[in-house]
């Protein structure tokens, strides 16, 4: 069964007279254990996929199937339970609770949940997944007291945390420098080697090229779909760093 | 979610916004404490009103002639010579809720004695008006049943007369002339204050009605008769008791019987009315402390909206947000309810101190304040967490 599987996927956003055509028509299979990379400059309807595949918004027609279950249909509740059950999010800018614990902002997810949370001990789960992301000694520090890439990683603990179908990061280095960057998507090529899905957006070529499958779009359409050639591996290119930099 | 969580997210939400939270709540706090603060005094002025009348007895009935409406009437009602000592005498035989009765024969007059002289209220009663009267004597006794029997010329002087005729010095033993007679002091009242009416009711000479009506009016009709039942409870028992042997040898409704509990319950009515008037004052502020609350509850919806967007992200239910939102204004709302319960607490006893007012708030009292405030904290809070749950995950994510 595919992760993600989408029909003719179109979005048009109406606004006044003028009608904008943000997706004309995507048709995208990821099946589980891929590692996608989704490309494309801004304008070119990558933002607006992102939100459609995260089940942020749905799509003018066409239809969206994320791990077997239709969004057809579904209530602003229904999409919040798939999201919560489906879907773990890492964004740009970490958006990560202020003023919370890193434990805290990894145990929120769980909840939400509306299965069956309260018979889990959210907190030992929470724990275990900041210990997955190597911040086992991290539990009690505020967003404020970490570092961009730390902060970065309970993120990703937090998307985790919940056993989702699919990893879902928008620009997920696009604050970060490029050695934290490495770092980062080294953690999602290690991940992504325990089975983990994960669907990374960028712009950035050299974090692309961490991915197995590139996927660009352009003007509201798929243009490439291929594998990666020459893929790139992020402990790798860590332990050699410096003569990178140097070369 | 479970509803522990939910108050631990407020809490923590509070404890993140100490001296923003602080103020919002005391807009609750002052309108809690204002309201607590009037209730708390027109409650004793009440219970101040009501000992007043206590203290001319409870269990009292007055009698008066003339069938008349209520309220003060003595100067027309004693026009009507239908009250007479055969009807005390029937009362005090066949009347069986009534403990005690006595004809009071009123005068007003100079005394002379002592320091000189005084013009004061003399009454001609019965021994039994001491305890009809429930007035204990501060120095001397009260006249006996044999003095009235006797008509003996022995008075009993209120504690204003006592200072004004024999200043500095016991009365008891002394003479004073009344009119043309010489009477012997027997005992002084102990003073009892302000009557409900405004009167001095310390201003006053008691002798025994036979001795009265001798040497003061000598006139056979009385122009009131008072009498008590053994308790308060009995008092309306008496009453009828009263009206129906009134009304057997009379032949007609020529009288008025009433009792002290009517007079309480008027004064008690004016009372309650001011206190409503003081507490809609005051709980104006109590509005204008929901107004803060929705006002901070408004910015911290728009200053939050990230926040929010990152809860609906990952799961958060449009109604986990109201609720979340909602809980936390209701938080505010109690938490400054139970200050403001205290600090009106405070304030009561304060101002009761420094003015002597006796200040009285009742438990349940404290109960509608802060549920009240709760009240205050769902209603205007309700709106912004409507808001908060509407907002578009997408929109709020994006939300600088």
């Amino acid at each position: 069964m595919s992760v993600i599987r989408t029909e003719q996927l179109v979005k048009t956003y109406e606004s006044g007279t003028t009608s904008v055509h943000a997706l004309r028509g995507v048709d995208l299979t990821v099946a589980k254990g891929e590692f996608v990379a989704i490309m494309g400059t801004s304008g070119s309807g990558k933002s607006t996929l992102m939100n459609l595949l995260g089940c942020l918004d749905t799509p003018t027609s066409g239809a969206y199937a994320i791990d077997g279950v239709s969004v057809e249909g579904l209530d602003r509740n229904q999409l919040a339970d798939l999201r919560n059950q489906k879907i773990g999010f890492v964004f740009q800018g970490f958006n990560l609770l202020p003023r919370t614990t890193a434990l805290d902002n990894v145990e929120l997810p769980m909840l939400y949940d509306r299965r069956g949370a309260r018979k889990r001990d959210t907190r030992a789960l929470a724990a275990a997944a900041l210990d997955r992301v190597g911040l086992g000694d991290r539990v009690d520090h505020q967003p404020s007291e970490l570092s961009g890439g730390q902060q970065q990683r309970v993120a990703i603990a937090r998307a985790l945390v919940t056993d989702p179908a699919l990893i879902l990061a928008d620009e997920p280095t696009g604050n970060l420098d490029t050695h934290t960057s490495t770092e980062v998507m080294a953690l999602f090529q290690e991940l992504n080697e325990q089975g983990i899905t994960i669907l990374v957006v960028t712009h950035e070529p050299d974090v692309a090229a961490y991915a197995k499958r590139i996927v660009e779009v352009r003007d509201g359409r798929i243009r490439r779909d291929q594998p990666v050639r020459n893929r790139r591996s992020a402990a790798y290119d860590l332990e050699h760093f410096e003569e990178r930099e140097v070369a | 979610m479970k509803s522990r969580v939910l108050i631990k997210l407020a809490t923590q939400s509070i404890q993140k916004n100490k001296l923003r939270a602080a103020l919002t709540m005391l807009g609750i706090i002052i309108g809690v404490a204002a309201v607590l603060v009037m209730v708390g005094v027109g409650g004793g002025a009440r219970s101040r009103i009501r000992q007043q009348i206590n203290s001319l007895g409870t269990n009292m009935i007055v009698i008066t002639p003339g069938a008349t409406q209520q309220g003060g009437v003595s100067q027309g009602a004693q026009a009507f010579p239908n009250l007479s000592l055969a009807d005390v005498e029937k009362i005090r035989a066949e009347a069986q809720n009534v403990t005690a009765v006595s004809p009071v024969i009123v005068s007003r007059t100079s005394v002379i004695g002592g320091a000189g002289n005084w013009r004061t209220t003399i009454n001609g009663v019965a021994a039994e008006y001491q305890h009809i009267r429930d007035w204990p004597t501060s120095s001397g006794d009260f006249f006996g049943e044999e003095d009235v029997q006797a008509g003996r010329r022995v008075a009993v002087i209120g504690s204003t007369v006592a200072q004004n005729l024999f200043p500095g010095e016991d009365p008891v033993g002394a003479e004073i002339q009344i009119r043309s007679a010489v009477f012997t002091i027997a005992g002084v009242l102990a003073p009892k204050g302000q009557s409900a009416s405004g009167n001095d009711s310390d201003d006053v000479v008691l002798m025994p009605h036979t001795t009265a009506s001798q040497t003061l009016s000598g006139r056979s009709f009385l122009p009131q008769i008072l009498a008590s039942a053994a308790s308060e409870a009995d008092v309306p028992a008496a009453q009828e008791e009263i009206r129906t042997l009134l009304r057997e040898s009379h032949g007609a409704d020529d009288f008025t019987v009433r009792n002290q509990s009517d007079l309480a319950t008027a004064a008690e009515s004016s009372t309650r009315v001011m206190t409503l008037l003081l507490a809609a004052i005051a709980s104006i502020s109590l509005l204008v402390g929901g107004i803060g609350i929705m006002n901070i509850m408004l910015v911290s919806v728009t200053e939050r909206t990230r926040e929010i967007g990152i809860r609906m992200a990952i799961g958060a239910r449009g109604s986990d947000v109201l609720t979340q939102f909602l809980v936390e204004s209701v938080v505010m709302g109690v938490l400054g309810g139970l200050i403001g319960l205290a600090v009106g607490f405070a304030g009561a006893k304060l101002l009761g101190h420094f003015t002597g007012w006796e200040t009285v708030i009742s438990p349940l009292m404290m109960l509608i304040a802060v549920g009240f405030s709760a009240a205050v904290g769902v209603f205007f809070g309700y709106y912004p967490a409507r808001k908060a749950a509407a907002l578009n995950p997408i929109q709020a994510l994006r939300y600088e």
